[in-house]
């Protein structure tokens, strides 16, 4: 052998093989993780329906579709679906950034106590979270206990069961990853910025709309498609603290597979409501990248 | 116009500024000068009302404004990363505290097209924030703060991000803007040269206390310190032995020469300690056959004049002058000359350095100065 380089000398690659080599490894899973399974699903909503088992196997149908389209039911559930996952959304966006604001605004102590509130939410898993939700909120709970106790209230508010606890529950798990989101930007801001303009002669709330909002923008947006695809797939929340009649398109998938055993619809409305997600959030992102926002930021 | 009285600020336990007191005259450019953390900026931003002073009072054509808001105190400041608003182009930037102060669009444009103009950048009126150079952003920060048309504008050493070449420009037209604009001006800068060639009137800071205020000739000439001597330029401190107390002390140089200092003995003793600083620019240098005969005539002490004969370690070229170090005996001591004095000098030489004991100033072991 020579004693020349130590390294093996690999023979050169052009550069467009090398680049898709070193992508290999992320399309891989992409496509495993991703593509396949979506793939199966959308395969799947156009199969025919038999009352024997779940679907029939190398049939074809668009009958999934069809009861998707024609059922007032599942229009209704729809609509509650995506009215619910908007209502969450505007709602842990602006609790994200009055929190995230706060946060900044406070002193180190208060900082680093209101980040790590948001922040150890995040350890305990879903169902502990919506449990812990039910002890707060019920008719028995500590809220309730607290108001009546100091005389606020003369008879405990129902808070849970109903959609009230459904949105409490849900905003429960998306809350903290907008504020998160919205946090991670605003701490890039200058502050100094801020003096400038109350310098300058604005109050409090104009420098907010007219320093702090413009710098926000991308960690707002990250924070609305966050808990806008997460609440429009909420199963859990509604499930669990809703009164039975805020169901959700999730959870009407579930039973379609579990109990009708039509997994043809089912799969079909999986397919329409990635698609409307996926739709949605484009916008988003097209909208934001067009005034240099999130994906040039 | 501006009067601050005793004002003292805290950060939790750190006192960053100590019972400062100062007063700016109307259309009077005052810097405030010092090492960085002595306070100077802290003092700024006490006056615009970013920090509240533990005491002491603040107030602008009378008016106290010790416990107002920033944006209810007429003034407006400058600040050393210029602070634009990056979401906004130049105009806008310059435009936006007309905005706060609800002028109409049209007008708002029009005054800070105007603004921008003024300083020179009225053809980047469109551009954002991150398309400028430095010295475009500084300028139109300059122009945001101008078009509030504040009483008083604070200035956080906004040339410091700038090469020196732009700083220097800059420090003549800025000088011309607050002449022709008659806008009384607050500047903080850490740069000597700069507040020299800013500054009607000077205070400087140190260790969050104003040690001393007055027009820049007279601080360098008349220091009241020896920070301050130290701070305002380079120059050699000589620590002496005073020998004899008389009414003015004689005191014996580390480098064998005694003389006779023109200050007050008053409370000095015999072996007190007295450092002598000795001006660069106020040594001579002469050839050293013609002093060793004067020395002896002096019979030992020195009282006008003091020679020391001295050799030359090396020379420096500076530009226009030739920075020369020099060793008398043990100690290290350094001159400045005109490059045509200094040119034929070369390390080895022996030189006589004179000065005149009224030039030397005196400082006591604690700092202060001895008159």
């Amino acid at each position: 052998m020579s004693t020349g380089t130590g390294r093996l000398s690999v023979p050169a690659l052009p550069e467009r093989w090398r680049t898709l080599l070193l992508l290999l490894p992320v399309l891989l899973l992409d496509i495993g993780a991703f593509l396949v399974p979506m793939g199966y699903l959308l395969r799947l909503s156009v199969t025919a329906r038999t009352s024997q088992g779940a679907f029939v196997e190398g049939s074809w149908s668009i009958d999934g579709y069809r009861y998707v389209a024609s059922s007032d039911l599942v229009h209704q559930i729809f609509a509650f679906t995506v009215s619910f996952g908007v209502g969450v959304t505007l709602l842990a966006v602006a609790i994200g950034v009055v929190y995230a604001y706060a946060a900044w605004q406070a002193g180190r102590a208060g900082r680093i106590a209101l980040l790590s509130v948001a922040v150890l939410s995040l350890f305990t898993t879903l169902v502990i979270k919506l449990f812990a939700v039910v002890l707060v909120f019920a008719p028995q709970g500590v809220l309730n206990d607290l108001l009546t106790g100091v005389g606020l209230l003369s008879e405990p508010v129902l808070l849970v069961d109903n959609l009230v606890g459904a949105v409490l529950g849900q905003l429960y798990i998306v809350t903290p990853y907008a504020i998160l989101a919205v946090y991670a930007v605003l701490s890039t801001l200058d502050r100094h910025q801020v003096e400038a303009a109350r310098d300058l002669g604005a109050g409090r709330w104009d420098a907010f709309r007219e320093v702090i909002l413009p710098h926000i923008r991308p960690g707002i947006a990250v924070a609305t498609v966050v808990s806008f695809t997460w609440s429009i797939g909420a199963y859990a929340a509604p499930l669990l603290l809703g009164s039975g009649s805020e169901q959700t398109t999730g959870i009407l998938i579930s039973e379609l597979l579990l109990t009708q055993f039509d997994w043809p619809a089912a799969a079909a409305l999986a397919v329409i409501t990635v698609t409307l997600v996926f739709s949605i959030l484009m916008v988003i992102l097209w909208r934001f990248d067009e005034s240099g926002g999130i994906l040039n930021a | 116009m501006l009067e601050v009285e005793g004002v003292t600020t805290r950060y939790g336990e750190l006192t960053a500024v100590d019972d400062v007191s100062l007063t700016v005259a109307d259309g009077e450019l005052f810097c405030l000068l010092g090492p960085s953390g002595c306070g100077k900026s802290t003092v700024l931003r006490t006056i615009a009302g970013f920090e509240e002073p533990a005491s002491g009072d603040i107030s602008i054509r009378g008016t106290d404004i010790t416990g107002r808001p920033p944006h209810q105190r007429d003034c407006s400041i400058v600040f050393q990363d210029w602070a634009l608003f990056p979401h906004k182009t130049a105009l806008e930037n310059v435009a936006f505290g007309l905005k706060m102060q609800g002028v109409d669009a049209a007008e708002r444009r029009e005054r800070a097209q105007e603004a921008l103009d003024l300083v020179e950048v009225g053809s980047q009126a469109e551009a954002a924030p991150d398309e400028l150079s430095g010295g475009q952003r500084q300028r139109v920060a300059l122009a945001r703060s101008l078009t509030v048309d504040p009483d008083l504008l604070l200035l956080d050493e906004p040339l410091s991000n700038l090469d020196r070449r732009l700083r220097e420009s800059m420090q003549i037209e800025l000088k011309d803007i607050q002449r022709r604009l008659e806008t009384t001006m607050v500047y903080v800068t850490h740069d000597q040269n700069e507040a020299f060639t800013l500054a009607d009137r000077l205070g400087v800071m140190n260790d969050g206390e104003l040690v001393q205020v007055g027009d820049p000739g007279t601080v360098y000439d008349d220091p009241k310190s020896r920070f301050v001597e130290a701070f305002l330029g380079s120059t050699n401190f000589v620590p002496c032995r005073v020998v004899a107390v008389e009414e003015q002390p004689i005191l014996a140089a580390p480098f064998g020469v005694r003389f006779q200092a023109p200050i007050d003995a008053g409370s000095l003793a015999q072996d007190d300690t007295i450092v002598v600083s000795l001006r660069p620019e106020r040594l001579d240098l002469n050839p050293a056959a013609e002093v060793a005969a004067r020395a002896v005539e002096d019979g030992g002490v020195a009282t006008d004049e003091v020679s020391v004969p001295c050799a030359v370690v090396e020379t420096i070229r500076r530009g226009s002058s030739v920075r020369i170090r020099l060793s008398a005996e043990e100690t290290d001591l350094f001159v400045e000359v005109p490059v045509e004095e200094g040119i034929d000098m070369t390390a080895g030489d022996t030189v006589a350095l004179q000065w005149a004991t009224d030039d030397a100033v005196y400082f006591a072991e604690t700092g202060e100065r001895c008159r």
